[in-house]
């Protein structure tokens, strides 16, 4: 960190946070809210003075309420810069001055009651998103007793406990006698795969970190009793096996089950786990003077505004999503952005510096080029046609087009943006937007050729090209059997599948036909494919008022590994397909075919010029 | 907030009763088949 804060090309702004982003790749405009310190970081030397005069003195987070700091404190002893900072919530007050000790003291005069918090803008090319994860807080696991018993506490604050600058300076003690104990539990997957606690996910550090904690105690008091409560030790890493035997040979025991409950002695503040062994299938009791929960990581709690912040979307656990999991790991959605560390997923150091490395590496390609290639599939708006509406600018998840309701000037798309779903060629009401290499005609002309002989035959599937179409394959690769009557039409998203297409396949004689696209969780277009949702739900109040049976049209999301899935649904939508007869379908043909020879009103043209895009 | 609502599965027919956030947009599947074609039955909505 040192060698960050002295790099010449490197600005680091510490006490500031993202508040606001705007613009694409190439040309983002990041606001940073740079919070007040009171002190000038420049000019501060850390000496120490003002601590000696400061009065005020409150619990230090830091080291997690286990030692006090003043109200001016700087904020770990590594801290970079290293500057103090005050915390004026706890400051007696400097408007109007009630203390002013620290001003007096400090003979730098480094200190500015009058600083505010401040905006910057900054232009940056590329973002990577750093901004970690949360640890898990263990109070709704009352049966383990973390706000009842003093002596249970968590790995992060055992972690503070035993490091030499924390508040014993690294010696071992249990909270309520701080007597050294001579008996440590540790349990395991506190606040991690577990379903019913809607963190199915493996927090991915725990083991080791306890694997570690043990090795430490029994470093330096090699008599203690140690004991491990897990479900299963996940040591995967390189030369985690090793460490994991080497506490094993040293002694510490690891018992397979998890405590269905921890009690106090109420004489003692000893600690009762009771467990069932679920390699003996014994009921057991365990005494222990101290418990250590072994808390998981979880996404931050504010990840909502995060994903805001650069269009980002995240995965069933609730990390951000990368572009792809296999292809592009370090890469986000939004073209530029790329992941660090556990924004990503739960995941340790040397994980965490790997992926650190790969994003800087993956952002330095697009710096150093100086330029994009932007992928041909992108979308284009006639301004002949555009109406201004900017129906396509609310649906884009990647927000790459500009359009102003209120003027209403036609709307642009920013190609650089563009990842090229077609949700917005699909939405537009008045047919202006073009998708390149997916254009209304081409696949107009697909379904004519589908349709073309036995369309009683035939089932019209629409499936994007990362996950149904993929689906598709895997069953094909895997010989599943399935009907062979579904004809599909890729297109990049179920996003980009028109309301238009569906009534066209029906006019031309279609029995069914299904729409299919990427799980929620997994759209590679942010949420394109909410769209797609929303889309079906209302050609489905569509076609039964016009008197078609909504059966006809089926919704169904597959991933590329579901196969199994892929050929179910095909065998499922044949049946459905058998039961339409030949008068449903040209009665269909004709009330659709009838409607569509129904004038509509025109539209209202936009009025101005588009609005200019900056280049990249 | 939070409502109930009927929805209907335009796979196998059947009929359900689930809770329903008309702010929110969710991925449903049919408990009966596991199919996503799921339609909410709006005349049949009512507040939770
Ligand atoms: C109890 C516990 C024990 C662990 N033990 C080990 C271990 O022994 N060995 C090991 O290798 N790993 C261990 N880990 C994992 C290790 O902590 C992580 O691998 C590491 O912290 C990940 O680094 P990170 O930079 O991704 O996230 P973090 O360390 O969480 O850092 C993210 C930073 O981003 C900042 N930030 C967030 N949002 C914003 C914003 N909007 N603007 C500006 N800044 C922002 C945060 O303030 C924070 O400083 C442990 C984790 C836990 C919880
Ligand atoms: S008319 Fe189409 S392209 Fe123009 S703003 Fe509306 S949705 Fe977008
Ligand atoms: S194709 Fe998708 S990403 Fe591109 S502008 Fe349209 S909605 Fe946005
Ligand atoms: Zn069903």
């Amino acid at each position: 960190m040192t060698d960050v804060g002295r790099h010449p090309r490197i600005e680091l702004l510490t006490y500031s946070e993202v508040a606001a982003t705007t613009g694409f790749v190439g040309n983002f405009n990041v606001t940073v809210r740079r919070r007040a310190r009171y002190v000038d970081e420049k000019e501060c030397t850390a000496c120490g003075d003002c601590l000696e005069v400061c009065p005020v003195v409150v619990p230090d987070k830091f080291n997690i309420g286990l030692s006090t700091r003043k109200a001016i404190y700087q904020p770990f002893p590594q801290a970079v810069p290293s500057a103090f900072v005050i915390d004026m919530e706890a400051c007696l007050g400097h408007n109007p001055i009630a203390c002013g000790k620290c001003l007096e003291k400090c003979e730098k005069e480094c200190i500015d009651y009058d600083m505010t918090d401040r905006e910057v803008t900054l232009n940056v090319g590329t973002v990577i998103v750093a901004t970690g994860m949360d640890v898990y807080d263990p109070t709704e696991q009352d049966e383990y007793g973390y706000t009842r018993y003093e002596n249970v506490i968590t790995s992060l604050e055992f972690e503070r406990l035993i490091n030499s600058g924390g508040p014993t300076e690294g010696h071992l003690v249990r909270p309520t006698d701080r007597r050294q104990p001579e008996r440590v539990a540790f349990i395991q997957c506190v606040g991690s795969r577990s379903q019913q606690r809607g963190k199915p996910y493996c927090s991915n550090v725990c083991c080791m970190n306890t694997v570690k904690d043990s090795l430490l105690i029994k470093d330096h008091w090699p008599e203690t009793d140690i004991k491990v409560f897990y479900m299963d030790i996940r040591a995967f890493g390189k030369g985690f096996e090793d460490l994991y035997q080497r506490s094993k040979a040293l002694g510490v025991q690891y018992i397979r089950g998890l405590p269905g409950e921890v009690e106090e002695d109420p004489a003692t503040k000893d600690l009762i786990l009771s467990v069932e062994d679920t390699t003996s299938g014994q009921l057991e009791q365990h005494r222990a003077d101290m418990v250590i929960l072994s808390v998981g990581v979880e996404p931050r709690r504010d990840m909502e505004s995060l994903k805001g912040l650069f269009t980002l979307s995240a995965t069933s656990d609730g990390f951000f999503m990368e572009a792809h999991p296999k292809l592009l790991p370090v890469d986000a959605p939004t073209r530029g952005v790329f992941f660090a560390g556990c924004s990503e997923a739960p995941k340790d150091i040397k994980d965490s510096v790997t992926q650190a490395s790969a994003a800087a590496a993956r952002a330095n390609i697009l710096m150093s080029q100086g330029r994009i290639s932007v992928e041909a599939i992108t979308s284009v708006i006639d301004p002949e046609i555009c109406t201004g509406c900017a129906i396509c600018a609310n649906v884009c998840p990647y927000h790459a087009i500009i359009a102003d309701k209120e003027k209403r000037t036609p709307a642009v798309v920013i190609e650089a943006s563009c990842a090229g779903c077609g949700t917005c060629a699909a939405e537009c009401p008045f047919g202006a937007i073009t998708m390149r290499h997916f254009e209304d005609a081409q696949i107009i002309a697909q379904i004519d050729a589908i349709l073309e002989e036995d369309p009683m035959e035939k089932i019209v599937v629409f499936a994007c090209n990362w996950c149904s179409y993929a689906g598709g394959d895997f069953a094909g690769i895997s010989r599943l059997q399935y009907p062979p009557n579904a004809r599909l039409i890729r297109t990049m998203c179920s996003g980009r599948v028109d309301q238009e297409f569906v009534l066209h396949a029906f006019r031309k004689g279609a029995p069914l036909v299904l729409v299919s696209g990427c799980h929620f969780a997994d759209c590679h277009y942010i949420d394109a494919n909410r769209w797609t949702q929303r889309r079906v739900e209302k050609l489905w109040d569509k076609l039964e008022r016009e008197g078609i049976r909504p059966e006809r049209l089926q919704l169904e999301w597959i991933s590329a590994a579901e196969g199994q899935k892929f050929a179910k649904v095909m065998r499922e939508i044949e049946e459905l397909r058998k039961a339409v007869t030949p008068e449903e379908v040209e009665e269909t043909k004709r009330i659709l075919t009838e409607k569509a020879k129904k004038p509509k009103k025109k539209p209202k043209k936009a009025k101005k010029e588009p609005v200019e895009v900056a280049k990249t | 907030m939070a409502e109930e609502a009927k929805f209907k599965c335009l796979r196998c027919n059947h009929e359900y009763t689930d809770s329903y956030d008309p702010d929110k947009i969710e991925e449903r599947s049919c408990p009966k088949c596991g199919s996503n074609s799921v339609r909410r039955l709006k005349e049949e909505a009512s507040k939770g």
